[in-house]
């Protein structure tokens, strides 16, 4: 039944492309201000840019999981849902996983845009950095889509999405930023894999009660 | 009838204004002058049982959030809205209470200690939970999804404080663990005071929650 949700959320998006693009321009469009507002030497650049990377990444998730969760506010999609028998959980998994395939492949995107217009040198493994890009993907989509379910239905679900999602998802975004440095940097493996552990601890946990809540919450 | 007309909460309200003026009493009048930092220490017989305070209130809340998602009885979700009201003002004084220690102490006014940062990010966290509440559409739909907040937003606690603290570790300096080494007289009327503000926590969610299951009854009128 998984297989069918994510399959019914991914064919939508490949019809429609409306995540991924306004994803994505979205991304652009934040790495033009970041450009203007730090015009700083490039030394200085690299040594900012994992954390500009995370705060556009956060930016541009929150869009990404409002239009995901428009599609099912939209012909109130989200009641026939519920009215089909399905684990309601499930719901949560396939919202979290076909956010974080949206969110990697705007990011392969952004990335080129993020490295050329920041002046950035790039000098590392990449399957690593990809690495810790797929854990902060599922950590943040975890927490987005957990708040997401929560957020919306309310009046000002586009407000309060980021106002929950910012604070709770904050040991991701830490942990993310501290990762990336650790491999920009070239630090050994044992200084920095402390933050890859929370990352995980974080995902299990919020997979977890994902899970296990939206049971609970969606009952009609 | 209203809230203390009824024996057992004058009895509460007598007991938390007899204990909170002795309590007064002893931080102004019978502990000595800390050497080091003077007055300023005596601010931690508000602070620190303001943050206990704070952390019991979420922690009840959580538990009434998994109550009422479990029992479906309205009493818990009163429960969880009162504690989450009055965990949040105890929060809002630690983070008051924090700089006017930090200024005279540590030189700057904030500092990102895990403790006082983990606080902060609750108390963002609870602030969200109100507009969830106040903003959320259907009352019974509100109920439960602050419910859910609840539940996570404690879960989230360990995490967050863990982060914060590898994330600047020359912050390492917890208030609270340096008290337990204090000397008998330093100590004794910090946990007494530990103790008399759960006493008016109890006190604040037991007239909370009537007032909010008054209110229910009202509006399901």
């Amino acid at each position: 039944m998984l297989i069918k949700l994510l399959k019914k959320d991914l064919l939508l998006e490949l019809r429609s492309k409306e995540i991924v693009i306004s994803m994505l321009t979205f991304g652009v469009t934040v790495i033009l201000t970041f450009a203007f507002a730090f015009n700083v030497s490039p030394d200085l650049m690299n040594s900012f840019a994992p954390g500009l990377f995370w705060i556009m990444i956060l930016f541009i998730s929150v869009l990404g999981l409002q239009r995901s969760f428009a599609y099912e506010k939209d012909f109130d999609a989200y009641s026939l849902m519920l009215t089909a028998p399905v684990d309601r959980g499930l719901i949560f998994l396939s919202k979290w996983m076909s956010g974080t395939v949206f969110l990697l492949i705007t990011e392969l995107a952004v990335a080129i845009p993020f490295v050329l217009f920041l002046q950035l040198e790039l000098d590392v493994n990449l399957w690593s950095l990809w690495g810790i890009i797929l854990l902060g993907d599922l950590g943040i989509m975890v927490g987005g889509s957990l708040v997401s379910g929560l957020a919306m239905r309310a009046k000002m679900s586009a407000v309060l999405l980021p106002i929950l999602m910012f604070p709770l998802v904050s040991p991701v975004l830490i942990a993310a930023v501290k990762a990336s440095i650790g491999i920009l940097n070239h630090q050994p493996y044992e200084e920095w894999q402390l933050w890859l552990r929370i990352m995980g601890t974080f995902i299990v946990i919020f997979a977890l009660i994902g899970y296990t809540l939206f049971d609970h919450i969606t009952e009609e | 009838m209203s809230f203390f007309s009824q024996r057992k909460n004058q009895l509460w309200l007598g007991l938390a204004s007899v204990l909170m003026l002795i309590d007064l009493y002893l931080i102004i009048f019978v502990t000595p002058i800390h050497p080091e930092q003077q007055w300023a220490q005596r601010i931690f017989y508000f602070h620190v049982p303001s943050a206990w305070t704070g952390f019991l209130a979420y922690f009840i809340v959580m538990i009434a959030g998994i109550l009422f998602l479990w029992k479906k009885d309205q009493k818990w979700d009163n429960l969880g809205l009162a504690s989450a009201e009055v965990g949040t003002l105890f929060t809002a004084l630690v983070l008051v209470t924090g700089p006017i220690w930090a200024k005279p102490i540590w030189g700057q006014a904030w500092t990102w200690e895990p403790r006082l940062t983990t606080t902060l990010i609750l108390f963002l966290i609870f602030v969200g939970y109100f507009m969830l509440r106040a903003y959320g559409g259907h009352p019974e739909r509100v109920s439960r999804y602050a419910a859910a907040l609840g539940i996570i937003a404690f879960a989230d606690v360990p995490i967050i404080f863990i982060s914060v603290k590898f994330w600047l570790p020359e912050f390492q300096s917890h208030p609270q663990v340096e008290m337990n080494k204090q000397a008998p007289e330093y100590l004794y009327p910090f946990l007494f005071s530990l103790f008399v503000f759960t006493i008016i926590y109890v006190l604040m969610i037991r007239y909370r929650s009537h007032v909010l299951s008054l209110k229910n009854e009202a509006l399901s009128e």
